[in-house]
């Protein structure tokens, strides 16, 4: 075991990078897993139960909805939307976040200030209503959903790195670099970026996780992805309909959501944990 | 008897195993007694004062022996029957005082409460608090009741916490390091509280110290640990005018001295085992540290025995131990006074205090109007208490602050050259008092002694190694550091890295923060004399900035002595510590203790 770096020796992060990376694979391969087209329609054989129920079918495991989809595929492809948005949205989220945030916690004084109250001042419109009002303003499609959450969420970001940086930025060490010469994006970038990343890092975990509650809400409200891009949102509100006559159609998407989400935290958990090095140093030396 | 134990052994579980942390430790104190424990960090000093309070850490216990307070055996005792005596017959006098009180509660709350703990009825507790201000000569002992921690001094909320311990009358109180974390000023009046109370009440005290001066002023009798076993044992008096035990003589000699000739430093070499290594060690634990080991220490553990009346020593050769000597003093040839390199003229700070909202800026004044100069080769020691201004003054010289007024310039050049900034950080460099702080936890050694030149930018790994070898060796690390980080490191060899770091870009000038306060004498010792040599080797000038008067009074040429951003005084170091001309001057080397334990501190008395 003593091959692994520490973080992959936890028992959380295993858990959470086992799920997370289930999930990416299916998402990869989503052509070659699915047993249907996801949009192919099936008008015969509509709202099936699942295959192992009373009256379901060998060929829709998981059933179909109201359209006769296969609901297995559309899970499938629908990981695609999820995953894609959980990465690119974040780390743009991340990006942004970050830069201003070591800019401002470096730097201090009116710098600080005026990033820190633009983050106070988009802080307080609620995020769902801020992304519906960005995506009626953008259009819908996917580029538009990952610029809505990124435009939400940096201040995420921003806000808990800036304490991290401003504490890392009184230590002596850092004015040490100064005194032998650093300049100040040597001094950010060699000694104050790695003391940040274990944060970030967790950070970006947590926020992959929101990234996909936020899309599927917005696709729930069919302001994510057109209607022929099969989404966990947009799955849920279809089977909202037809919620007394087949609850699995709700089921699946649902649990689909909760399984990633978790993943994510857990994982992100697990490296918070791991990877802070005022609760590993003591155990290296 | 109030306080006796008897072979007493503590344990702790390490890795699964159970290692001995006291091991066979008797000793007695009588009512109205003070027992000093002393010894360096680890020696286990703490852990017998936690042990009579019950306050181990986890995975420790008492595994042999006994302690009896009187008459009750404390390790056998119900720990109900335990609580019941602590805090009544039992108080505790802690190291940090505003950490030991509720920063949301005011004073008065928290001694009511202590009080109604002890069964004082609500009708009396005001009277009993007002009293025990008075008995620890606190003023104004009713406005203090409605303060917050906060709002007092350090050295104020020490004396609330002695007005505290001494309220129950207690029979025994438990004083570890009181004075470590307060000024020195200051120290000298706790102390004296503390004697007085114990007079008064004629209460039984166990004073731990890492500070023998102070140890053989205070207390009857002393009890010198190492690695966890009794060193020495004996009256006060005798243990330091005639050590037994090489380990008591070798603390003396690593400490400097406050008057007479200048001696050189005994530098302990090493450090003392840490608990880990404590099962490995066959003979005395002193003796790879020892300038008389012989082979027949490393056999067994020495017993104490006896050398005078009451007075014991564990070591098989306590007869030689006198004969240990200071080393020579460091040969001092007089500084060629050549024209000053560092200049610094009519210097002010002032800081922005409490700015608000709706509030106006005060102002408060750090330095003030400071002006010297610093000699090529010359060391020139800054003195005085916290808030001082000697910390500023450090971070204006390098450059972390901007003056207010005044300037400074280096080897004749003053800010307004064209490259003032360049040319400074070239001939000056800081050393940052606290090396956990000033050391990237994420970097190698070999990594943060060279930093400088990875701001130049030209230096290669393998040329960057090759550097932080040769430093390694001059600092007096193995070469097989250079791969560790910094939290590998003990302190002392922390304080190693920082020096190397500021030394690798070959400054002029080295500005040093208060870098061996919080260490230990011998590791003090040891880089006392690093500094020593150093100058001697590489010549170069330093500003040291300490509170400790005799560790100024061994390094520096020159000091400069600083009081609420002022420099009140300055003068050849010799000269202003044997006839001060200012009153703070006098009241900074009045509240030292004296070397010689026979004599009378004057800070004790006045």
């Amino acid at each position: 075991m003593s091959a692994l770096p520490t973080w992959l020796r936890s028992g959380r992060v295993q858990l959470g990078l086992g799920i997370v990376a289930l999930i990416a694979l299916t998402a990869l391969f989503a052509p070659l897993l699915a047993p249907h087209d996801p949009n192919e329609q099936n008008l015969i054989s509509i709202l099936l139960p699942p295959a192992w129920a009373k009256g379901g079918e060998t060929m829709f495991a998981l059933g179909t909805d109201s359209l006769g989809r296969c609901v297995l595929s559309r899970l499938i492809y629908g990981a695609r939307i999820a995953m894609s948005v959980a990465i690119v949205a974040s780390l743009g989220a991340m990006v942004i976040g970050a830069v201003l945030a070591h800019i401002a916690g470096y730097f201090g004084g009116w710098t600080d200030w005026l990033i820190g109250r633009t983050v106070d001042v988009w802080m307080s419109f609620p995020p769902v209503i801020l992304s519906l009002i960005l995506m009626v303003g953008l259009g819908t499609g996917l580029r538009n959903v990952i610029l809505a959450i990124v435009l939400v969420d940096w201040t995420r970001f921003c806000r808990v790195l800036r304490s991290e940086v401003l504490v890392v930025t009184r230590r002596d060490y850092v004015a040490a670099a100064r005194l032998i010469g650093f300049s100040h994006w040597r001094t950010i970038m060699r000694e104050i970026l790695p003391a940040t990343t274990p944060l970030l890092i967790t950070l970006i975990s947590l926020e992959m996780g929101i990234a996909v509650i936020v899309e599927a809400v917005l696709s729930f409200v069919g302001m994510s992805v057109g209607p022929n891009t099969p989404a966990w949102g947009q799955m849920i509100a279809d089977a909202r309909q037809n919620i007394y006559d087949s609850p699995w159609n709700l089921v699946f998407p649902i649990l689909m959501i909760f399984i990633t989400v978790l993943g994510f935290n857990v994982l992100g958990d697990g490296l918070r944990r791991t990877l802070d090095v005022r609760l590993t140093e003591t155990q290296r030396a | 008897m109030m306080l006796e134990a008897r072979n007493l052994t503590v344990s702790a579980t390490l890795d699964g195993e159970s290692v001995p942390v006291i091991r066979d430790l008797s000793f007695a104190l009588e009512r109205g007694r003070v027992i000093g424990l002393v010894g360096e960090s680890g020696a286990g000093k703490s852990m017998v004062g936690r042990t009579i309070a019950q306050l181990l850490p986890p995975g420790f216990g008492v595994t042999g022996g006994n302690l009896e307070f009187a008459g009750n055996d404390l390790v056998t005792m119900q720990a109900e029957e335990r609580r019941a005596l602590l805090g009544r017959e039992i108080a505790f006098i802690p190291q940090e005082p505003l950490s030991a009180l509720n920063p949301v509660l005011t004073i008065g709350n928290q001694f009511a409460e202590h009080l109604t703990r002890m069964g004082v009825g609500p009708s009396e507790r005001r009277e009993r608090m007002l009293a025990a201000f008075e008995a620890v000569h606190l003023p104004h002992g009713a406005d203090l009741l409605t303060r917050y921690p906060h709002q007092l001094s350090g050295g104020m909320c020490q004396r609330v916490l002695i007005a505290f311990a001494f309220a129950s009358r207690p029979k025994l109180v438990i004083a570890d390091e009181p004075t470590t974390a307060l000024d020195v000023t200051i120290q000298a009046r706790i102390v004296r509280l503390i004697a007085e109370m114990q007079e008064r009440e004629n209460t039984a005290v166990v004073f731990i110290t890492h500070d023998l001066r102070l140890a053989a002023q205070v207390c009857d009798d002393i009890l010198v640990l190492y690695a966890g076993r009794a060193a020495e044992y004996g009256p006060a008096r005798k243990v330091f005018a005639t050590p037994g035990h090489p380990y008591t003589r070798c603390l003396q000699l690593a400490n400097p001295a406050m008057s007479g000739a200048r001696r050189g430093l005994y530098a302990l070499p090493e450090r003392m085992p840490g608990l880990r290594a404590y099962r490995d060690i066959q003979g005395c634990a002193f003796a790879p540290r020892c300038p008389h080991m012989i082979d027949d220490c490393t056999h067994a553990p020495p017993p104490l025995a006896d050398v005078g009346t009451a007075h014991a020593a564990a070591c098989i050769r306590a007869g030689q131990t006198a004969r240990i000597a200071a080393p020579a003093p460091a040969p001092s040839d007089e500084p060629t006074i050549t024209a000053p390199i560092l200049e610094v003229s009519t210097l002010s700070k002032r800081f922005a205090s409490s700015r608000g909202l709706f509030r106006r800026a005060g102002e408060f004044t750090a330095v003030r109007n400071v002006s010297f100069a610093l000699h090529e080769n010359e060391f020139v020691g800054v003195v005085g208490e916290s808030g001082s201004g000697k910390s500023t003054l450090a971070r204006l010289i390098v450059g972390l602050e901007t003056p207010s007024e005044g300037g400074v310039a280096i080897a004749g050049r003053n800010a307004s050259a064209p490259d003032f900034d360049e040319h400074r950080r070239r001939s000056v460099q800081m050393v940052f008092q606290d090396p956990q702080s000033a050391l990237n936890p994420r970097r190698r050694v070999a990594s943060i002694v060279t930093q400088p030149l990875e701001a130049a930018g030209i230096a290669t790994w393998d040329e960057r190694l090759a550097k932080a070898g040769l430093l390694l060796s001059e600092i007096g690390l193995p070469p097989e550091a250079a791969w560790r980080f910094p939290a590998q490191l003990s302190g002392g060899q922390r304080q190693r890295v920082n020096i190397a770091r500021a030394l690798c870009a070959v400054p002029r000038i080295l500005i040093a923060d208060e870098i061996v306060s919080g260490l230990d004498v011998s590791v003090q010792a040891q880089l006392l004399n690093l500094l020593a040599a150093l100058r001697r080797e590489r010549g170069f000038s330093m500003l040291f900035i300490s509170h400790d008067l005799s560790v100024v009074r061994y390094l520096c040429d020159r000091v400069l002595v600083m009081y609420r951003g002022e420099v009140v005084e300055s003068g050849a170091t010799e000269q202003v510590f044997s006839a001060p001309a200012h009153d703070y001057t006098r009241t900074l080397l009045a509240a030292v203790p004296p070397d010689d334990p026979a004599e009378v501190w004057e800070g004790l008395r006045a």
